[in-house]
């Protein structure tokens, strides 16, 4: 065979191209429909059928109900926020437990056993109050809203509700440039954005997909949730009347959240007409049968599947963080701390923002999760500003016991109403956490797009709140 | 602090300026970038082009058409065919000028880039036909030989341009020239249209405003000085002879030959049920494939089975399972309708 | 007696081992290597569970198994290493899932593939099924869902279908579990050759495209003899695929060869009796 060699196989190449000039441009369709000639007769053979009308009636009727204009919208929207309402009030109890025993109970022991072992007060300072702490606050916030969230998701998902909601969704996105699957990987974004962006996976169109993975970060994910209601308590509702305090709090957040999906669909549209419009864009799909789920297995495979890589990533980023967090706070540069030195530094251009050098640090060093940006802007207030009633020490997170005392500390930290608002826009608006950039870089395999996925809504972070801040002044007269 | 009147005012400044800057097509970066294309380099390849096409077509080549294909002035034209010579690319004789072999390699290194991304553009991207071979003209000489068979190998070596032009091999070789002009076709003759000429370019706008694309099935019904009438898939299309000689066209071999007109999915309501007969070569790519991958083939039968709120997308009935498709798509999806 | 078929299972080259490795399937401990495939929604990681024991989820979309999942199973003291392959539509195409699907079975010469069919939409299913065959001589369809079609009054002949596509053909139902037995017995009994696949190939009335596949499946041939699939590298050329190309050019096409089951077989059924 050798000897003919290389002479043989060129010629195959060669007599390939002349083939192919001379079927034409059909051969794939010439194909294709043979196959499926060939199929339908070797199907005719041995498929007997019954009376047509017959099949599948049950999932015509469903799908009748689920997709038509009376009921769609409203089954989806109840559907939708039962399985929030359940991951919210769901995972209090369970988050709460874990808090206690992770963070009061384990935190003090590992604590003082490293100091009889003999470990210098820095270091257990490093691995215990940074390190250790960081990560117990990830695993408790994280790990019960997600445990709840995705099962619930994925059992909607095998039962073959989902694709029907792309199908009556894909109206709207198609308009924004976008596939009708990006609803799902959005609502998936509510539970957390890592799990949201490797939703993509479902999207086929590689322009489609890419846009549901850059825009996933504006879905408010459940770690951005707590600080929302926090600061939406403390500073909106207390800007009204205590009889209207609960019901504005509650619409603010609703409104940063709504803010948040609109925000995708412009920034979808826009992706769509400038940088992403040369890509190509395909639309399929499949609407399956309906199928009862298996609740066990779906329970068991959901949180290995999702749960569990989720929260490893957020972990493995969380100790390094926190031991930043701790140095920070702790290493002095000419009599200052580091944390100190930047915040002052960063002060007049935060102010600017409306917002406060404090802040900005915190989203800096709380970047493996959301969760913990709160007990660090509550750490580095404490710091800066000298107060010594609150807190476990320097460079330690920690959250206060009661709204008031979180909304005293902050209010010494020269909070204003605009502050909070802009945080909770900042807080919808800036870069995604550090699980979730690697989640994309591991799903694009592309720094570029990783890097566009960071840096697009914090530029639109920082443009937001800047004109709200000077607005805002403008007409308070400052 | 800064007064907020002013900030706001340096803040929607820098945003003005930053649009000026990056604003895709029109803005400063894309001006540089289209400025900084060689022109000395395009005359060079954009006339040995013009010289191979000759050579393709049989027609004699000279200083004049070059001119006329460059839109330079005659003198240009001279100096850019003394180059030629001296390159070694080009030789004079009586009838003109003509190429040499390693000008006609050239000629097709240049030719396979421009085909290929024209393909490219149609398969694999969103970009509208009308643009494709502008795009092509810029890119065709930017791209390296090796770059172009890198595209290639990613979208299937295709042998094809998406005007149904053969695409040269990276070793240079190209089939002949085949089927006839349509205007030379005999009344009732059926035939294919294979390729339609994308220059001039106010006569291929035309060809593609009237919906005429490679694939398509014609039959003639009339032929006169002043006009050439022809049925494609089933519909009336009238031409000046001129236009009609830049569509080339052989004979269908073993398709059906379809008679009467089209119809299309998206003509159906809910309920109703047709047999495919194709789908339109408009539908081209990953998009096409997929389509046939769902069992959208000639005799499929289709059942619009639910429409979704908005009306779009609409569930079909394809082979047993229930697929969603846009009215986009559907409206490339021609059928016969049964009772 | 177990350890002894192993020994002798082991120096007979049943798999590709070369291409498997390239392929990343590391082949220790295993004496077979079966690739599952099918469309999506057909129940395909539901066998796969069942088969190997290993709970994955694959969920109502394509292009979901986006990684390659793998498990083992045991049957008459054999092992079997089970590649989950993505789940598609078709193998003709240029998506990465495909690409991924088309040159596991090509070139990593799995010695079973296991083509899952949804039985209530079968003929849909068969133009996988019928590319599948294109490929590889030793095949086994796994007709799932039977439940449900029996639900929707669908009747499927599996021992015609079986008759037409030259291959094993069993019905099951994963979700109940139904089935798994016989479909590890059927990809057993092709594994050891002792069921010879005599595939369907793809008849096609189109002239052109007959002529064309018929005269460089002829070239292919005089090139490389021993390609016994020469009508699928011939498809594959005409639709102008890279890795082919890059197979022919390079030489690589050789060392892919069909093994000759009555022979490898043979000898392992004596084996097997002794």
């Amino acid at each position: 065979m050798d000897n003919k060699g290389s002479n043989g196989r060129e010629e195959i190449l060669e007599l390939a191209n002349n083939l192919r000039w001379e079927i034409g441009v059909d051969f794939h369709d010439k194909l294709m429909e043979s196959i499926y000639e060939n199929a339908a007769t070797i199907a005719a053979r041995s498929v007997s059928t019954p009376d047509k009308e017959a099949v599948f009636s049950f999932d015509k009727k469903l799908d009748k109900i689920l997709t038509s204009p009376v009921f769609g919208f409203p089954i989806m929207f109840v559907v939708l926020a039962v399985v929030f309402w359940l991951t919210v009030v769901g995972a209090n109890y369970p988050s709460s437990f874990l808090a206690s025993i992770l963070i009061d109970e384990f935190h003090p022991v590992l604590k003082s056993f490293s100091l009889s072992i003999g470990f210098p007060g820095w270091l257990s300072g490093l691995l215990i109050d940074g390190g250790y702490l960081s990560m117990a606050w990830v695993i408790a916030v994280m790990l019960p809203p997600m445990a709840i969230f995705f099962p619930l998701f994925t059992l909607l998902e095998d039962f073959g509700y989902l694709p029907r909601v792309a199908f009556n969704m894909d109206n709207l996105y198609k308009k924004a440039g976008a596939h009708g699957k990006q609803a799902l990987t959005m609502a998936m974004g509510f539970g957390c954005n890592a799990a949201g962006v490797i939703a993509s996976r479902v999207i086929d169109s590689p322009r489609e997909r890419l846009i549901a993975i850059i825009t996933n970060n504006f879905s408010l994910c459940n770690g951005r949730w707590p600080t929302q209601i926090l600061i939406a308590t403390i500073f909106i509702g207390g800007a009204v009347p205590a009889y209207l305090a609960g019901i504005v709090s509650a619409a603010a957040v609703v409104g940063i959240a709504v803010l948040g999906v609109v925000l995708s669909l412009i920034v979808s549209w826009t992706l769509s007409k400038t940088v992403l419009k040369g890509e190509a864009s395909a639309f399929s799909l499949e609407l399956p049968p309906y199928r009862p789920p298996r609740i066990l297995q779906t329970l068991y495979t959901s949180l290995i599947d999702r749960t569990l890589i989720v929260l490893w990533r957020a972990v493995v980023f969380a100790f390094p963080a926190g031991l930043v967090i701790w140095l920070v706070a702790n290493v002095n540069i000419g009599g200052e701390s580091i944390a100190s030195v930047f915040i002052n530094w960063s002060d007049p251009f935060a102010i600017l923002l409306g917002l406060n050098g404090v802040i900005l640090l915190a989203y800096i060093i709380a970047i493996p999760a959301n969760e913990i940006v709160i007990p660090t802007i509550l750490m580095l207030t404490v710091l800066v500003t000298g107060l010594t009633d609150f807190g476990h020490g320097t460079g330690v997170m920690f959250e206060a016991n009661s709204t008031e005392v979180t909304a005293e500390i902050l209010k010494a930290g020269g909070w204003t109403l605009l502050t909070g608002v802009n945080l909770m826009i900042f807080s919808l608006l800036h870069n995604p956490c550090s699980t979730t950039l690697l989640t994309i870089f591991k799903e694009t395999r592309s720094v570029k797009w990783t890097v566009v996925s960071a840096l697009l809504p914090l530029a639109l972070g920082f443009t937001v709140t800047f004109f709200v801040a000077q607005i805002w002044r403008l007409i308070a007269g400052f | 602090m800064i007064d907020p009147l002013t900030s706001l005012i340096i803040g929607f400044s820098v945003i003005l300026l930053l649009v000026i800057i990056f604003y895709p097509g029109k803005g400063l970066v894309a001006r540089f970038k289209k400025n900084k294309a060689n022109t000395y380099r395009v005359l060079i390849e954009d006339s040995l082009k013009h010289l191979y096409n000759c050579e393709y077509n049989g027609i004699n080549c000279t200083l004049n058409s070059i001119a006329g294909s460059l839109s330079i002035s005659a003198d240009e034209a001279a100096k850019v065919a003394a180059k030629l010579e001296e390159l070694g690319l080009v030789v004079s004789n009586e009838n003109g000028l003509s190429l040499t072999p390693d000008g006609r390699a050239y000629a097709l290194k240049v030719i396979r880039i421009h085909r290929l991304w024209e393909k490219y553009l149609a398969d694999e991207t969103s970009i509208g036909e009308e643009d494709w071979h502008h795009s092509a003209e810029e890119i065709e000489h930017q791209m390296t030989l090796a770059e172009a068979d890198k595209l290639a190998a990613q979208i299937g070596n295709p042998v094809f341009d998406p005007h149904g032009d053969p695409i040269p091999t990276a070793k240079g070789d190209l089939p002949g020239k085949k089927g006839k002009s349509l205007d030379s076709m005999k009344i009732g003759e059926f035939a294919k249209i294979i390729h339609i000429e994308d220059e001039p370019h106010y006569i291929y706008s035309q060809l593609v405003a009237e919906g005429l694309y490679p694939g398509m099935q014609v039959q003639l019904i009339e032929s006169t000085k002043e006009r050439i009438k022809f049925l494609a898939n089933g519909e009336e299309v009238v031409l000046a002879p001129l236009f009609a000689k830049n569509i080339t066209v052989a004979p269908i071999k073993d398709e059906r030959k379809i008679e009467g007109t089209f119809k299309k999915l998206s003509s159906l309501k809910p309920g109703e049920k047709g047999k495919v007969l194709g789908i339109s070569r408009r539908c081209r790519g990953q998009q096409r494939r997929r389509l046939m991958d769902l069992g959208v083939v000639p005799g499929t039968e289709i059942e619009v089975e639910l429409e979704s709120i908005g009306g779009d997308p609409i569930a079909y009935r394809i082979k047993g399972a229930t697929i969603a498709l846009r009215k986009s798509q559907a409206e490339n999806i021609y059928i016969e309708s049964e009772e | 007696m177990n350890v002894m078929m192993k020994d002798n299972c082991e120096t007979c080259p049943v798999h590709n081992l070369g291409n498997l490795k390239k392929l990343g399937i590391n082949m220790n401990d295993f004496d077979f290597v079966v690739a599952l495939a099918g469309n999506p929604n057909t129940g395909k990681s539901t066998v796969f569970n069942n088969l190997t024991g290993l709970k994955q989820h694959t969920g109502n979309w394509p292009g979901k198994t986006v990684t390659r999942a793998e498990g083992g199973f045991e049957y008459n003291g054999f092992k079997f290493k089970l590649v989950d392959l993505p789940g598609t539509y078709s193998l003709l195409s240029t998506s990465t899932d495909e690409e991924v699907a088309r040159d596991f079975i090509l070139f990593g010469q799995p010695d079973v593939t296991v083509i899952v069919v949804d039985a209530t939409r079968l003929e849909r299913n068969l133009n996988l099924v019928l590319q599948v065959l294109e490929i590889t001589d030793r095949a086994v369809l796994c007709l799932n869902l039977i439940d449900e079609a029996e639900r929707h009054k669908i009747k499927v002949d599996e021992r015609q279908l079986s008759k037409d596509l030259g291959i094993p053909v069993i019905p099951t139902a994963a979700r109940l579990k139904t089935g798994m037995d016989k479909l590890s017995n059927a990809i057993y009994e092709v594994a050891s050759g002792k069921y010879v696949c005599k595939p369907y190939r793809i008849k096609t009335k189109i002239k052109e495209l007959n002529y064309a596949i018929e005269t460089l499946s002829k070239k292919i041939s005089e090139v490389y003899p021993q390609v016994t699939n020469v009508r699928w590298i011939a498809l594959r050329l005409l639709e102008g695929d890279q890795s082919i190309i890059d197979a022919v050019k390079s030489g690589d096409l050789g060392t892919i060869k069909e093994i000759k089951h009555e022979i490898d077989g043979q000898s392992l059924e004596t084996e097997l009796t002794a």
